[in-house]
């Protein structure tokens, strides 16, 4: 009955958020105040991180708390074969993204043998291995990092090729490419969720026995979940390390690169494709806008952003542990054209 | 023709306690087998170690003339043998409909297909007015119902069910019955079910197997087995004669 008009607002809703998302960085521009574009760069980046970790934590049901490794593994390759080979820093991507998942496969099926908290700890076990491997393997020069030359004098298409974007238009450039790169998370993870990996994830999340019963092999959908996980996180570490221009083991193996996605899912909704989105619109402004508003102020580095972030996991878990996504936005909507 | 499941001399050990003692039984293609017992008698054990939730310490499982005795529980589906759950496993937080889904998906490969055939075994076992009730809201008659369509789903030549009628009421139990009923007559799927209501198994098998303690103490048509002494004994104690 209601089936139509839900989805018609879902879609009107949709369209608009697209339009200010593309519109967002104009304004920004004309009056040049550019740091607002990179806080909407961050907020892309970690809702696309997010959309990835909803493939292990929110379908398959498995607690991932070391997927900032592969986020590393994507910007290191990229960065070496950018300052090693010359490769285009889109070759990269897709040469991270490949090892990544790789890689995530090998570690990850031995893992799938504990379950619940103890798949989480191994997770976290991991990062710890990753982050001695980081500071101390003297080809990806240890704890000093790589840096990526910046190249400038490039055109529009040119900076978008070398995924460089500098002065001016750096902040709106990366800005856009994010955007980009959310979208296409957003329409993979979609085809994911609507396909047989989306049933057999969602199966072993609700019943591991359960699933093996009806012929899925869990062990191999878990990593499979997994991978695509590393896919997303390496990608995203790409477009990290070439807007940061440099890639070093405590920047790329920072444990927000877990927390922010992974507390952004559950804010907006676990388990639900925009889920991550909206909670990365609420989560990451917050600790921007208040570390630059509380400057120079009484409260300034006190991590108050940290206190705001508790006290919102806290409300969600207290009053709706399935994110706000999930609460009844289309029978309000109806309400509201009932009463209108 | 070769029996569907052969079971030889299997035996389960959990530490010193012997779930499962040289248990031999065959089921052939198109048979109903009752597998009936006292609580404990390890039936369900037995079920854990055909349908590969369990490796048997010694002995072997035969289905369909592949050794299933160390193969793993989607291995053991894809070969044709689904199962139930005395307690019940249905995905809480999907639908009727995308539980028998995730079933249809053994066969077809593609999610369309497998929907048409999910909601043409949701009509079958009666659930197509509730395809989109999430699984979790159901009635424990419908969750076990639920997993029989889920089973059903994978095309399976053999279909074990684990108590799927305890805990249901009178006239639930006739539904599920009937319901078993008409997977026989109408899916040509054969049937291994565990009971340990005797009136439940008895009018709806060809053929009974009786454990106790982990052994299996007779098997035969439902009407000897029920006049067999150590049955008797099993299920009622010995009579104390007292001393003297």
């Amino acid at each position: 009955m209601d089936g139509s008009s839900g989805r018609l607002w879902a879609r009107a809703v949709l369209g608009a958020g697209l339009v200010l998302a593309l519109a967002y960085p104009i304004p920004l521009q004309l009056s040049g105040y550019t740091y607002f574009q990179t806080v909407g760069f961050l907020v892309l980046l970690n809702a696309m991180l997010g959309v990835g970790w909803n493939v292990i934590g929110g379908w398959a049901g498995q607690f991932d708390f070391g997927p900032q490794v592969f986020f590393a593994i994507g910007a290191y390759i990229a960065a070496i074969l950018f300052v090693h080979l010359g490769w285009s820093p889109w070759l990269g991507m897709l040469a991270g993204v490949l090892a990544a998942a790789l890689i995530c496969a090998l570690v990850t099926y031995p893992l799938t043998r504990l379950r619940g908290h103890y798949f989480a700890i191994a997770t976290v076990a991991i990062w710890m291995i990753a982050q001695p491997i980081g500071a101390t393997w003297e080809f990806i020069n240890g704890s000093r990092g790589l840096f990526i030359p910046i190249q400038t004098g490039q055109g529009v298409l040119g900076a978008v090729a070398s995924l460089q974007f500098v002065g001016r238009t750096k902040a709106l450039g990366y800005y856009y490419v994010a955007l980009g790169l959310l979208a296409l998370t957003l329409f993979l993870a979609r085809l994911v969720e609507r396909g047989k990996l989306g049933f057999y994830f969602r199966a072993i999340r609700d019943d591991q026995e359960g699933a093996e019963g009806v012929g899925i092999d869990s062990r191999l959908y878990k990593v499979v979940a997994r991978s695509i996980t590393a896919a997303v996180f390496a990608a995203g570490g790409v477009l990290y390390g070439f807007w940061a221009l440099a890639v070093f083991p405590e920047q790329a193996l920072d444990l927000n690169w877990s927390t922010l996605p992974i507390m952004a899912t559950v804010v907006g909704g676990i388990g639900r494709l925009w889920g991550p989105v909206l909670g990365a619109m609420i989560l990451i402004p917050i600790s921007q806008v208040m570390s630059t508003t509380l400057g120079t102020g009484p409260l300034a580095g006190r991590g108050i952003d940290l206190i705001v972030y508790g006290v919102i996991i806290v409300l969600i878990a207290a009053l709706r542990p399935t994110g706000i996504l999930s609460l009844p936005w289309g029978r309000w909507a109806r309400r509201l054209v009932r009463t209108s | 023709m070769p029996p569907l499941l052969e079971l030889h001399a299997v035996t389960k050990r959990f530490g010193g306690l012997v779930a499962n003692r040289d248990v031999s039984l065959v089921i052939g293609a198109a048979e109903i087998v009752g597998l009936i017992g006292p609580n404990g008698a390890g039936k369900t054990t037995l079920f854990n170690c055909v349908t590969g939730y369990m490796r048997a310490d010694a002995g072997r499982v035969v289905f369909a003339g592949v050794d299933i005795t160390r193969a793993r529980p989607e291995h053991i589906c894809g070969l044709g043998a689904a199962r139930t759950w005395q307690l019940v496993r249905t995905f809480g937080r999907m639908t009727v409909l995308e539980n028998v889904v995730c079933g249809a998906l053994k066969r077809h490969s593609r999610v369309a297909a497998a929907r048409a055939r999910a909601i043409r075994l949701l009509e079958f076992t009666g659930l197509a007015s509730k395809e989109n009730v999430l699984a979790a809201s159901l009635t424990l008659a419908d969750k076990k119902r639920l997993e029989i369509a889920r089973a059903l789903a994978t095309e399976p030549r053999l279909l074990l069910l684990d108590e799927a009628m305890s805990g249901l009421t009178p006239t639930e139990t006739a539904a599920a019955v009937d319901l078993v009923r008409r997977i026989h007559a109408e899916l040509g799927v054969a049937l291994c079910v565990v009971e340990h209501v005797m009136e439940v198994v008895m009018p709806l098998s060809q053929r009974v197997v009786v454990l106790d303690y982990g052994e299996k103490i007779a098997e035969g048509p439902p009407g000897e087995v029920v006049r067999n002494p150590q049955v008797i004994k099993a299920y009622l104690g010995e009579h104390d004669r007292g001393p003297g």
